[in-house]
């Protein structure tokens, strides 16, 4: 252990965009718990409201602030901490700290970093330095020259053979790599080039498109010592960002002597930048022997180390957490809810297969470019658990669809030319595209051939429609139930197929002992007997997974990371499970999103990794008999058919009788209110704005700023009419009041709604009361009225704040326009300065 | 897919679907939890006599490779995995699993719940089963009948001398049921190898005029062989650089004066950390262990402990005091696993170039 | 012109095996102390009783002798120089003891036959051993290493640079040509 270090600034990810979701705030958590266990008070500046890290620091070691070099320096300087871990906030927070590293703050304060060495830290994102880096560990490198006149390109580009990628060197514009099949390709690109060039000078890059894309991710400690966690497969080939592509774990193509090639490779290239903590290292695989490159290596967290965790059970941010204090990992003791004391140094070995897909925002922004390329589109993803992979597909497909009814969109409109196209061109219904493409009888030589994806997977995608088949062909058939379940269809699907409803096929499979068996997910792939908190289904002989206690919540995750309400909803969930426990409930949580901070083995009781879908929720039930089941949100559907089974629901915040109650489409006032059977609290009065000033329709209404601008009359004649207004219909839980104003006027009601997710959050920041435990005590029936009377809440403070929300259009390459309350991928949160 | 059982001597029985071979066999029931390479795996002699259950779920994705035998004639009793795919057309690879095994005769079951499988043999020890067409009261008469031969070694090694030629140093290895991987290592340093049948005496040894000796791994109990091949240990430790590898580090242990034990429940896996003690540094290694060096009776005055497992605390390898002689329980040649430790091979030829 | 003739992982290697050798030798560690000849050889004499402590579980004491006399600083046994080797950090008795003396390269055998001189006027070793990372022959007096990580024939013309991690920021040894 480091004794020098007793106070680490740790840079939080900022709002969550394109690139990075909930996974960093979920790591940063980890972190924070190990820390704190060592005795090393954190520092936390991040200014995403939906953080459950800022709730787990201390009010004064918090600084709500953008994350920038300047305002991190000025926090450095204020607080002089003796370290500083950028590895929980993604590329702003390794950028923030390579820019203090350059201007020399940290050396002049005399700050470390954690985890990264400052050498290092340089290196990374180099891509001339990270290659010197490879070739002295003696991994190849993609051969690439730097030109300036046609004939050196055209020579250069022979060399190294076609097709070659031809990259501007400090481009004028934002430009992409250009691929060039041939000679005329290249002619044509390398012209553009240069004239794009400040220095009139391109990169002639060997083209490396269509070679497997593989991952690895492994830990460090600061003697040498090195565990690899697990390797990643990208199904989609190199071309697609993996960001957007399916990915699977384990590494299912790879043969013995491929895999340990990476290993090497990886962990030298460790040694080499004396790493401490969790490494991510991009490989791609070509098909010839020894044909493999590095092509990223990111030394923190992000989706790829989150992914493992959640499919290994290793707890990685946490482990790491006690590397970067220069602990060893063979002392690193895992908390006691991992339940195996092994030491964080047993390599996870699966007996499971986790699928990942990705969800892309296109039904919110319909204006985006749909294709998948080389830049991330996506902005969640879920993931299927399975011991199958067609199990695993399935699961994973199910749960990234829309529609909440289970059931996978049909792809037979397309013509034959649309369907090649979209082959060769992939949108984001990839999967769905490659599936409709086996069924009209491509051959799977063809199919690896357009799509350089392993023909192992149409291997897998076609037995899926084979059963579909021997499904449709036996109607109510016990063993085409039970085939399909084992493979991963779900109920819902099963009864489209036979037309009829999923309590049939429910009974059916009942009648038959056709019955979920729960497996543990964890790293010893059955070899040590503890039994860990999660778990996914399949339809074998053993079931792992008995009720856990007599007074359980059930808790519904909101599966995969979209666009609007869905930025907060995790914050939301992990927040409510917090409470649920302290009022003294078990919980079990079931979700799919593999960046879910809810899903953190400490949070819950137990966590089911499963498709958030009736057949599925109804299958735990059966086997937890929970007392409740809350749900973040709404969800029609799902809700509906669960209170028509009896089920006892609270769905939070509640779900308005009359949902909302609007008079017009308009407001520029919103009042916020906590309402019980026996009190009307009011929490805040704010303007309610647009990303761009004032806003037409409620749906643009994407900015929040308190105080409002209302005379002190006003706020009191709001404040009393919305008392009048709750009081004479009945509501409780929280409601957003609308007002319209106009200068000194009396504001008029424009209506009421249930107070958005994203506003609870912004409400908690704001006042310092956790609403959401609030709403969940509320639901559990442990609201105290007599402390509800007496809570203060200083709805005339005159602290200014506000809450913004943030659009994936830049991202999406999209020019800039007005967002909708749909299209907000995150927020930031900003006190005083305004 | 035709349906068969895999059924176990303490009566339970599990349904599955038949493929490779459609042979009845009998075996003891290991299982490995390694994530990659079954061929590798189900070609190691070691497996004589057994049938390998995979906890890994998804077998056969990549088919067979021409470069991943660990033996030419696989003795492995069956396979048991949850899901085989039959694949035999990943990138330049054109023989599947499953045409693999019904070559040589070794039956494959699927679709079984491998991880209850592996949680129940945790429990109950070594056990014997049978892949069996019909899961009946005759099956079962049979299993309980099958006595498994301890004569391993003999069925699988090489019956008579054979060379491996090259330039280097003059290398003995002795077979005792030989994977590859080690002839490839000490084909990759050169080393001129003659591959001595296992019953080999010193004699025989010294004519050769050896640099160095290698003992390889192989199957079965160490306990079986005769004390002749402790003799020849004995004798060939005090004269010629020695390296043992698996089997022959369990044969190594007992030349020395160690005692082995049996494990309750044999061990194969690639996942546990292995402390090199002289460095303490923690590496990784396919270890498969049925038999394992009693700690207690290691006699220090002769033994030095080498490598210790930090899961089980299993002794991982040994030295000689007076003699350059050294041994390993795990694979330092991968194939399949991490060759985090492969560099013995090149410790063993350093060895060998101090002793000339 | 370097080439690395010795790499990070041959190194650790060498130092191994030389560790297993003195144990081989000796019947144990009983009596053992160990003199590393500055600079690289004080670094090497450390490594190779840390090895032993791991394995024997027992502490074998390190002292360091110093070369006050030499041509340049990457060979100081270099040819046609008797340097003078002065006893810089010994704080334990050798009399009666097994010496291991280590040094990075054995070249003319000069330093050695100092460091000898310099032991012997401490006290009466039961034996002295010698340990080298290098034995690069050309030897002008009948000095012989026990234990040798690596024969690295070597012409006159060509330097040999032993880098340390400790120091040199990397284990290897280099041949370089003048």
């Amino acid at each position: 252990m480091d004794n020098e270090i007793q106070k680490v600034l740790i840079i939080g990810g900022g709002p969550t965009e394109i690139g990075h979701e909930t996974e960093l705030d979920a790591a940063c958590v980890q972190v924070i718990q190990a820390f704190k266990k060592q005795g090393i008070r954190s520092l936390l500046i991040d200014n995403n409201p939906f953080s459950v890290a800022l709730e787990d620091v201390q009010p004064t070691n918090i600084f709500i602030q953008a994350v920038t070099a300047n305002n991190v320096q000025r926090i450095i300087e204020r607080e002089q901490p003796d370290a500083i871990l950028a590895s929980v906030g993604g590329v702003t927070a390794i950028s923030v700290v390579q820019e203090l590293q350059e201007n020399g703050v940290l050396a002049d304060n005399d700050v470390k970093t954690l985890g990264i060495p400052a050498d290092a830290l340089m290196d990374i994102n180099n891509p001339d330095r990270l290659n010197d880096v490879m070739r002295h560990v003696g991994v190849p490198v993609i051969a690439s020259e730097t030109v300036g006149t046609l004939d050196e390109a055209i020579n250069v580009a022979t060399k190294i053979g076609y097709p070659v990628i031809v990259k501007p060197i400090a481009p004028r514009i934002d430009t992409n790599r250009m691929l060039c099949e041939n000679e005329q390709d290249m002619i044509s690109a390398i012209s553009r080039g240069f004239s794009w060039s400040r220095f009139k000078q391109c990169v002639i890059e060997q083209s490396i498109v269509g070679y497997k894309e593989i991952e690895l991710v492994s830990m460090r400690d600061a003697m040498g010592t090195q565990v690899l966690i697990a390797g990643l497969e990208n199904i989609d080939p190199i071309g697609i960002h993996s960001g957007d592509s399916m990915v699977v774990t384990p590494t299912l193509t790879l043969s013995n002597e491929e895999y340990e090639t990476l290993r090497d490779t990886a962990f030298a290239i460790n040694n080499q930048f004396q790493f401490t903590g969790v490494v991510h290292t991009h490989f791609a695989l070509g098909s010839s022997e020894n044909s493999y490159y590095v092509t990223k290596v990111t030394p923190y967290n992000d989706r790829g180390t989150s992914l493992v965790a959640c499919a290994t059970g290793y707890p990685i941010a946490y482990v790491a957490a006690n590397l970067y204090l220069n602990q060893k990992l063979t002392d690193v003791h895992l908390p006691e809810i991992y339940h195996f004391k092994q030491t964080a140094l047993l390599e996870p070995s699966l007996d499971h297969v986790v699928v990942r897909i990705p969800l892309w925002p296109f039904e919110d922004v319909k204006n985006a470019d749909q294709h998948l390329s080389t830049v991330m589109k996506s902005v969640g993803s879920t993931i299927g658990v399975g011991r199958s992979t067609e199990e695993a597909i399935l699961k994973a497909l199910r749960s990234s669809q829309f529609s909440p009814q289970d059931e996978l969109p049909s792809m037979n409109d397309l013509t034959d030319s649309q369907l090649i196209s979209q082959l060769i061109h992939p949108l984001s219904s990839r999967i769905l595209v490659l599936i409709e493409a086996l069924r009209r009888g491509y051959q799977i030589d063809e199919l690896t051939e357009l799509t350089k994806i392993d023909p192992f997977y149409f291997v897998k995608l076609r037995h899926i429609l084979e059963i579909e088949d021997h499904i449709k062909a036996h109607p109510m058939g016990v063993d085409a139930l039970h085939e399909g379940r084992y493979y991963g269809f779900g109920d819902g699907m099963i009864a489209r197929i036979w037309h009829t409803d999923i309590d049939t096929v429910r009974k059916l499979g009942q009648d038959n002992h056709i019955s979920p068996t729960y497996k543990g997910i964890e790293p010893s792939a059955g070899e040590l007997l503890n039994s860990p908190t999660a778990y996914y289904s399949t339809f074998e002989l053993e079931n792992e997974s008995q009720q856990i206690s007599a007074k359980t919540v059930l808790v519904l995750g909101r599966g995969g990371n979209q666009l609007g309400p869905n930025a907060s909803a995790d914050y939301f969930t992990t927040e409510m499970l917090k409470q649920l426990r302290k009022s003294g409930y078990q919980t079990v949580i079931m979700n799919t999103n593999p960046n879910a901070g809810s899903l953190t083995a400490t949070l819950s009781d137990k966590q089911i990794i499963d498709p958030v879908q009736l057949g599925d929720i109804m299958n735990v039930i059966a086997i937890e008999h929970p007392v409740k089941i809350f749900v973040p949100g709404n969800r029609h559907y799902l809700t509906r058919e669960l209170r028509h089974r009896n089920y006892v629901i609270s769905i939070l915040p509640p779900d308005q009788e009359k949902r909302s109650e609007l008079l017009n489409d308009h407001a520029n006032i919103g009042l916020d209110l906590f309402v019980t059977e026996g009190h009307i609290v009011p929490i805040l009065a704010s303007d309610l704005r647009s990303d761009r000033g004032i806003a037409t329709t409620l749906d643009q209404i994407t900015l929040m700023r308190t105080p409002a601008t209302l005379t002190d009359q006003q706020l009191t004649a709001i404040i009393a009419h919305a008392k009048d207004y709750l009081g004479a219909h009945k509501r409780t839980g929280m409601v957003q009041m609308l007002y319209t104003t106009n200068g000194q006027q009396a504001p008029q009601f424009a209506g009421v709604r249930p107070t958005r997710l994203t506003t609870i959050a912004y409400l908690n920041k704001v006042t310092g009361i956790n609403w959401v435990r609030m709403l969940v005590r509320q639901a559990l029936g442990e609201i105290d009225e007599d402390l509800i009377a007496k809570l203060a809440v200083d709805i005339r403070s005159d602290r200014r704040s506000q809450v913004r929300g943030t659009f994936p259009f830049k991202q999406l390459q999209l020019p800039d326009q007005l967002g909708l309350t749909t299209q907000e991928v995150g927020a930031r949160i900003s006190f005083e300065t305004l | 897919m035709a349906q068969r059982f895999l059924i176990l001597e303490d009566g339970s029985i599990y349904p599955g679907h038949s493929f490779g071979a459609g042979a009845t066999t009998t075996g003891e029931i290991v299982f490995n939890t390694s994530m990659l390479g079954y061929q590798e795996i189900v070609t190691n002699q070691i497996y004589h006599n057994q049938i390998i259950v995979f906890s890994q779920p998804i077998i056969g994705s990549i088919g067979i490779a021409h470069d991943s035998y660990e033996s030419i004639l696989p003795t492995a009793k069956g396979m048991v995995v949850r899901d085989i795919t039959d694949i035999s057309k990943n990138r330049q690879r054109s023989l599947s699993l499953d045409q693999f095994l019904k070559q040589h005769n070794i039956p494959g079951i699927s679709g079984i719940d491998t991880r209850h499988l592996i949680r129940q043999i945790k429990q109950t020890g070594t056990i014997k089963g049978s892949i069996v067409d019909v899961a009946d009261d005759h099956a079962f008469d049979q299993l309980h009948a099958t006595v498994l031969t301890n004569q391993q070694v003999a069925q699988v090694a090489t019956p008579r001398p054979y060379p491996n030629p090259n330039q280097g140093y003059n290398v003995v290895v002795i077979d005792f049921g030989l994977k590859h991987g080690i002839l490839r290592q000490l084909s990759k340093r050169d080393c001129n190898v003659t591959v001595l049948p296992w019953d080999a005496s010193a004699q025989d040894i010294i004519n050769l005029d050896p640099d160095g000796v290698l003992l390889s791994t192989g199957p079965g109990s160490p306990l079986d062989l005769p004390e002749s091949v402790l003799d020849m240990i004995r004798t060939i430790e005090e004269r010629i650089p020695l390296f043992a590898i698996g089997l022959g580090h369990e044969l190594f242990a007992l030349a020395n004066g160690s005692e082995i034990t049996k494990l309750k429940l044999s061990h194969h896996g690639a996942n546990h950390p292995i402390r090199k003690i002289i460095t303490n540094e923690i590496i990784y290694a396919m270890e498969s262990e049925e038999y394992v060096v009693d700690p207690d009776s290691v006699d220090r005055d002769r033994l030095i402990t080498t490598y210790l497992d930090l899961i089980d605390g299993s002794i991982q390898g040994l030295r000689h005091r007076d003699y350059p002689a050294f041994s390993v329980q795990f694979f330092p040649d991968g194939a399949p696993g991490p060759d985090d430790s492969v560099d013995l091979f090149d410790e063993f030829v350093e060895i060998m170039g101090t002793r000339e | 012109m370097a080439k690395v003739v010795v790499d990070a992982m041959a190194m650790q290697r060498a130092l191994t095996r030389i560790t297993y050798e003195i144990i081989e030798h000796n019947k144990g560690i009983d009596g053992l102390v160990i003199l590393g000849i500055k600079t690289r050889g004080v670094y090497l004499a450390q490594r190779i009783a840390s090895r032993l402590k791991q394995l024997e579980n027992a502490t074998v004491p390190v002292g360091e002798l110093d070369v006050t006399q030499y041509r340049d600083d990457i060979e100081h046994d270099a040819q046609d120089v008797d340097p003078t080797v002065t006893v810089s950090k010994i704080d334990f008795p050798v009399t009666d003891k097994k010496v291991i003396l280590v040094d990075d390269v054995l070249y003319t055998g000069r330093t050695i036959r100092a460091a000898m001189s310099a032991i012997m006027d401490l006290g009466r070793p039961k034996q002295i051993n010698l340990a080298v990372l290098v034995d690069r022959g050309h030897r002008e007096l009948p000095i012989r290493a026990d234990f040798v990580g690596k024969n690295i024939p070597s012409s006159q013309q060509e330097r040999i640079k032993v880098s340390v991690s400790e120091i040199d920021g990397q284990d290897s040894v280099e041949i370089i040509e003048r």
